[in-house]
């Protein structure tokens, strides 16, 4: 597109180079535009793409939410009333609320399994390469296939769940999971941790390969017993890793769209309901974007202190890691 | 005493795997039965295998198109994300006023899942013509903002010698990138290609949001449509769902090393 230009550029530029100093002041201040205009030219589509598909919604979404919006009407300013009706009046604003709470609350659970998960596979484990591999290939599946995998698993005739635990006699009728209305959440989480869980697997993984093994010698000359070298290396030294786990279990509030909508629906009467999922019925299902907006500014507020509170919990230091 | 406690975590990783796998090849198991997918007791092994199932997925929907969907779709991320993201990460190593507030506007653009946009988002979409079409299924997956970081990374690590070598030689930027620059990061370049391809392979709610006819539609819609007609009653659900992982599985398998550093640079190093 532009290799013309930047290429007459570059050859007045090498000319420039060979002329008397007296102008070096003025090449270089060629120089530099040129390059600026470079950069913006090479950074151009990537940030239209960013602008337009992620901080012009940002800011969209906070306008509509505010507003009387529907695709055929005139927007009218509403004031606070989205928020009003969503507070006082959405009884399926508050269950999804609530769910999306528990839905972060069970990632620590994932988050310690990938953890011990890593701490095993990280030793001189004959065969480590495979069992991360195993472990991890969950991951990158496409959920909504994976979605229909664990309905399978979760049928109350033909899936694998009741079927070992009707023959194991541990119970005797069969368990409608995603049908239950105390079930169908957990079941949801289950379903999600089984695939997250080889990704915290890496990162913790990656954590803890970068711990300079000479912190252990040195413990270990100084006789330190194995859980002190735990609680006082490794755990210290893995807070940046637990950290990126916590944003990706509370991001994970979000992309479980896929497998809530394929395995329950949000059902039975809303005990899977997640905001994300009110927030697609609200937009997509009834087309009310304006109060569909509202809930995802709700929702992205939550994600903004609850990751600023992980960030607390590890030590607030996190923020360095992520610019290193 | 330690050989003992190698058995020992061998046989619970075993079992880890073990319940890892255990749904694939349930699905599997399912795909593959001939008889009644119902019955109680499920066998575990089926009785007489069969492919009929698969044949079935052929005739049930049309398979080829959302999988020639699918394929495009990926195809078009794919490509932008090579051009988009190398360009963004060439000019990221370059120094230039304002870099600082570039870098700190991806990084903070990492947080925003993009569920979180999808009422403006489709809304941009609409004002841009894009709806129901190709370019508009791929383009918020154009560039990606990991995959930036990877490819400064990957030209960070190159001697600025040549870059420099290159210059004197005449060569404009473009060309800088495109002939000395993109050669020497295949690394980069391979974990760019499988990133973006999984991530658009798998895309749901974005192609959920904006298309409306059956033939625009990708893989993963397909699959939820299915479900929605004949429900779990048919062993060509689980034959379906057993194609569409297949492919996913085998890049995997195929790229595991580039994905995983793809993942975790860009978890590490933002």
């Amino acid at each position: 597109m532009n290799t013309a230009p930047s290429q007459r550029a570059g050859a007045a530029g090498s000319a420039d180079a060979v002329a008397p100093p007296v102008r070096a002041a003025d090449w270089y201040r060629r120089k530099r535009t040129r390059e600026a205009m470079l950069v913006a030219c090479f950074l151009l589509p990537s940030l239209m793409i960013f602008f337009l598909y992620r901080i012009l919604p940002l800011g969209w979404n906070v306008i509509l939410s505010f507003e009387y919006w529907s695709p055929l009407k005139a927007a009218r300013f509403a004031g606070l009333d989205n928020y009003a009706e969503m507070f006082l009046e959405d009884d399926v604003f508050w269950q999804a609320l609530t769910n999306t709470l528990i839905f972060i609350l069970a990632s620590p659970i994932a988050i310690l399994l990938a953890l011990a998960v890593a701490l095993a596979v990280n030793s001189d484990l004959k065969g480590a390469a495979i069992y991360r591999t195993i472990i991890f290939l969950s991951y990158p599946l496409m959920s909504v296939a994976v979605g229909i995998v664990w309905r399978w698993l979760y049928d109350e005739r033909g899936g694998f769940i009741n079927f070992v635990l009707r023959g194991t006699g541990l119970i005797k009728e069969p368990i409608p999971f995603l049908q239950s209305f105390g079930w169908a959440l957990p079941s949801v989480i289950l379903a999600d941790i089984w695939q997250v869980v080889g990704f915290y697997m890496i990162i913790l993984l990656t954590g803890l390969q970068s711990i300079p093994q000479h912190l252990y010698e040195a413990a270990r000359i100084d006789g330190a017993p194995a859980s002190a070298r735990f609680l006082r290396i490794t755990l210290p030294m893995l807070r940046p890793s637990l950290f990126i786990c916590a944003v990706i279990g509370i991001l994970n509030s979000f992309t479980a769209f896929d497998l809530v909508y394929v395995m329950t629906g949000g059902g039975p009467a809303h005990a899977t309901e997640l905001l994300v999922t009110h927030i697609y019925n609200m937009g997509f299902g009834e087309t009310r974007f304006d109060y569909a907006a509202a809930l995802t500014v709700v929702q992205f507020t939550l994600l903004v202190i609850l990751t600023f509170l992980a960030n607390r919990a590890v030590g607030g230091n996190a923020g360095s890691v992520e610019s290193a | 005493m330690r050989r003992r406690s190698h058995i020992l975590r061998h046989l619970v990783m075993a079992l880890v795997c073990a319940l890892m796998l255990i749904p694939f090849y349930w699905v599997a198991k399912t795909a593959v039965t001939n008889e009644n997918i119902y019955a109680y007791p499920p066998r575990i092994l089926p009785l007489k295998p069969h492919l009929y199932n698969f044949v079935d997925v052929w005739y049930l929907i049309p398979f080829a198109r959302y999988f020639a969907n699918s394929v495009i779709v990926s195809l078009i991320a794919v490509a932008g994300n090579i051009v988009f993201n190398a360009a963004a990460g060439y000019a990221l190593t370059k120094n230039f006023a304002g870099k600082r507030i570039v870098v700190l506007l991806f990084l903070s653009c990492m947080l925003i899942p993009f569920q979180a946009t999808i009422i403006p988002a489709y809304l941009v979409s609409a004002r841009l013509g894009v709806l129901n079409s190709y370019l508009g299924l791929a383009l918020p997956l154009l560039s990606t903002i990991v995959c930036i970081f990877v490819f400064k990374a990957a030209f960070e690590a190159i001697p600025a010698s040549l870059q420099q070598a290159a210059r004197i030689d005449g060569l404009g930027e473009l060309r800088i990138l495109f002939r000395i620059m993109l050669p020497l990061a295949k690394p980069a370049i391979a974990t760019n290609i499988i990133l973006s391809f999984i991530w658009s392979w798998n895309a749901f709610l974005w192609p959920l949001i904006i298309t409306r006819d059956v033939t625009m539609q990708t893989l993963p819609l397909g699959l939820a449509r299915f479900l929605a007609y004949v429900e779990d009653t048919t062993g060509a659900l689980y034959a379906f769902v057993c194609m569409v992982l297949l492919p996913g599985i085998i890049v995997f398998l195929m790229a595991q090393k580039e994905f995983i550093r793809g993942l975790t640079s860009g978890a590490t190093k933002g």
